[in-house]
């Protein structure tokens, strides 16, 4: 595996310019490598060194098991430490399509609200601010995720307005030197990035760190969050995730999606959930149990210099081996070079919600 | 028994903070929700407080270190009174279309209609153009260059079989449909009663189809609101849907701002009827 270099994510991010064809004339590809070694667009004391993190694949077949038990049991065995904790929870619903699987089930994030009180949260609510649709109450609705949050008796957030609060970036990834998060997030002891396991037809895959976009209010960034974009959009992930720091994740990979995600792509039963505190590590971890090379995927492997653990051989597994639990997702053309192998044969759901 | 303009309007009005409106009830106030609600309860204190919030520029919005967020530029120059404020605003609006990008196979567009965004120097988006549009139509209806532009930004960016999103019509040849509320923002910006534009039929038609399936606040409120500014018959059903609305948990201050907008006099201040 190795790291993908600046001009394949260029070509694959559309930006690859006129006049490319000046850089690096004659000098081969030592002076990239090097200038590269040597931009570290971080602050070194902002984070600390990731170390060994654990993180935990566990088979889960379908949404209507003992998911409590199941989530509760994740957690701890990570190392999740919530006891008297305020927790958030940062679910996908970046829009609402009901014929394919866009969200983090809700089933899911309900259990989870349990299991986490369980684990001795002082408060758990759940929150997110939908990137491409205003209306958010009719995403929480329509999506099931009101009726599911009101049976549990937890709070929703939505992101788009709750009161903003500055935040310096530690990492300068992007130009944008600063971002303006809801306070709920930044309040929050704990922040449970839980997204939805999926392809993405800009960034290759969308997990636990690309799904702290959600956590940016629309309000001052828009609906799409079109400002992250002409940052730079894998830039942009990798500095938005360093600044919300998602402590817990959590990956809805038990129906993901492929091929044209995070919207338009097809339901594909993984059979999964992804349990870690380290975003770079459970990212890591989630894109070998697509079939994906992390290492090729940039975001993931950039954060992998300062934000987490992506040296795979540090990471401890102490769950299901992930490769042995690969489904291997389809991913456009321009992601090909991603795939890791050809993995278990899989079926595609016809109902995206079953 | 109170209207909905009357119930609406009154919940809108527990919710200011001070003399202006932000997002959620009681929270710091904001020109967006601030125009909006001005125009909806005839507040002239929510317009003082408005024209104070006007920036340097001319324009309206939120600022976030590098991001200037101008979006609620046209609802501030529809909720302010005539003036150098308004045309400072209209000004704004007029030397800041949003930025173009190349023609691109994966994400088909027309760059030569870029359309107004979310904020300064990013890409066009659907309703920021519609509420650029309503404020040329109405307030400057000379700058044909800038109202040509945002109708064809939006004739651009229409769905196809009509109706808008956010302002994607396909990606990697996959068309991506319509949303309630994106389209009522398109139809609000292109109005005009009795039109015969195949762009407004189109939208009409994919309202009527969307609105029933995605009954959030917002979308209700400003489907209510294109209903009424295209005076189409049938705006009875959105008063009902939204008087059920309002039986529940008070909707965010936009969303209710929509809502007596939609439903009250203000609406008069949206209206082109040329």
């Amino acid at each position: 595996m190795k790291p993908m270099d600046r001009r394949t994510f260029l070509r694959r991010t559309g930006i690859v310019v006129a006049g490319s064809a000046a850089v690096g004339l004659g000098a081969g590809a030592a002076i990239p490598n090097l200038l590269h070694r040597f931009h570290r667009p971080w602050d070194d004391d902002a984070f600390a060194p990731p170390g060994r993190p654990k993180v935990l694949v566990a088979r889960v077949d379908s949404y209507d098991g003992d998911l409590e038990t199941t989530v509760e049991d994740g957690l701890r065995e990570v190392g999740a430490s919530l006891a008297g904790r305020s927790v958030l929870l940062k679910p996908n619903l970046v829009e609402y399509d009901p014929g394919t699987v866009i969200n983090t089930d809700p089933r899911l994030v309900a259990a989870t609200v349990l299991a986490v009180r369980r684990l001795g949260a002082s408060s758990v609510l759940v929150a997110e601010g939908p990137g491409h649709r205003r209306d958010t109450p009719f995403v929480v609705s329509a999506s099931g995720l009101g009726e599911r949050l009101g049976e549990v008796g937890a709070r929703f957030v939505d992101l788009n307005l709750a009161p903003v609060t500055r935040v310096p970036l530690h990492s300068r990834f992007t130009d944008l030197g600063e971002l303006w998060l809801p306070a709920p997030v930044v309040e929050a002891d704990v922040v449970i990035s839980m997204p939805k396991m999926k392809t993405h037809h800009w960034a290759g895959a969308t997990l636990s760190m690309k799904n702290c976009f959600g956590c940016v209010p629309g309000r001052i960034y828009g609906w799409p969050k079109n400002v992250l974009h002409w940052a730079g959009l894998q830039e942009a992930i990798v500095d938005v995730a360093s600044a919300v720091r998602p402590e817990l994740q959590i990956v809805d990979g038990i129906v993901g999606m492929e091929g044209n995600g995070p919207i338009d792509g097809t339901p594909v039963h993984a059979g999964v959930l992804v349990f870690g505190t380290d975003p770079v590590a459970t990212d890591s971890t989630a894109a070998l149990v697509m079939g994906l090379d992390p290492a090729g995927i940039w975001h993931v492997s950039e954060a992998g210099r300062f934000l987490g653990q992506s040296d795979l051989e540090q990471i401890v597994q102490v769950g299901e081996d992930p490769e042995r639990s690969m489904t291997s997702f389809d991913v456009l053309p321009v992601f090909q070079d991603l795939k890791t192998g050809s993995g278990d044969a899989h079926a595609g759901l016809g109902d995206a919600n079953a | 028994m109170s209207t909905l303009f009357e119930r609406s309007a009154e919940t809108l009005d527990r919710a200011r903070s001070g003399d202006a409106f932000g997002p959620t009830a009681g929270a710091e106030p904001e020109p967006e929700p601030t125009a909006l609600a001005a125009i909806a309860l005839d507040d002239d204190a929510a317009r003082r407080w408005l024209a104070g919030a006007q920036r340097s520029d001319g324009s309206f919005g939120l600022t976030a270190g590098p991001v200037e967020n101008d979006a609620a530029t046209g609802l501030a120059a529809l909720a302010l009174p005539p003036g150098a404020e308004r045309e400072r605003a209209l000004d704004h609006l007029v030397a800041t279309p949003a930025r173009t990008l190349p023609s691109d196979p994966v994400v088909p567009h027309d760059p030569n209609v870029p359309g107004w965004g979310w904020a300064l120097g990013t890409a066009g988006w659907v309703e920021p153009t519609a509420r650029a549009l309503l404020a040329f139509r109405r307030l400057r209806p000379d700058a044909t260059g800038q109202i040509d532009g945002a109708v064809g930004f939006l004739a651009d960016r229409e769905c196809v079989g009509g109706g808008w999103n956010f302002g994607s019509r396909s990606v990697y040849d996959v068309d991506l449909p319509p949303f309630g509320q994106t389209t009522a923002a398109g139809l609000i910006g292109l109005h005009a009663p009795a039109s015969n534009d195949e762009l407004v039929l189109r939208g009409i038609d994919a309202l009527r189809r969307l609105w029933p399936l995605e009954r959030g606040p917002l979308t209700l409120a400003m489907s209510l609101a294109a209903y009424r500014l295209l005076e189409l018959p049938e705006a009875d059903e959105l008063v009902g849907a939204l008087e059920r609305t309002l039986d529940g948990p008070a909707p965010d201050v936009i969303a209710l701002a929509w809502i007596a907008l939609a439903s009250g006099p203000g609406l008069s201040e949206l209206a082109v009827t040329a």
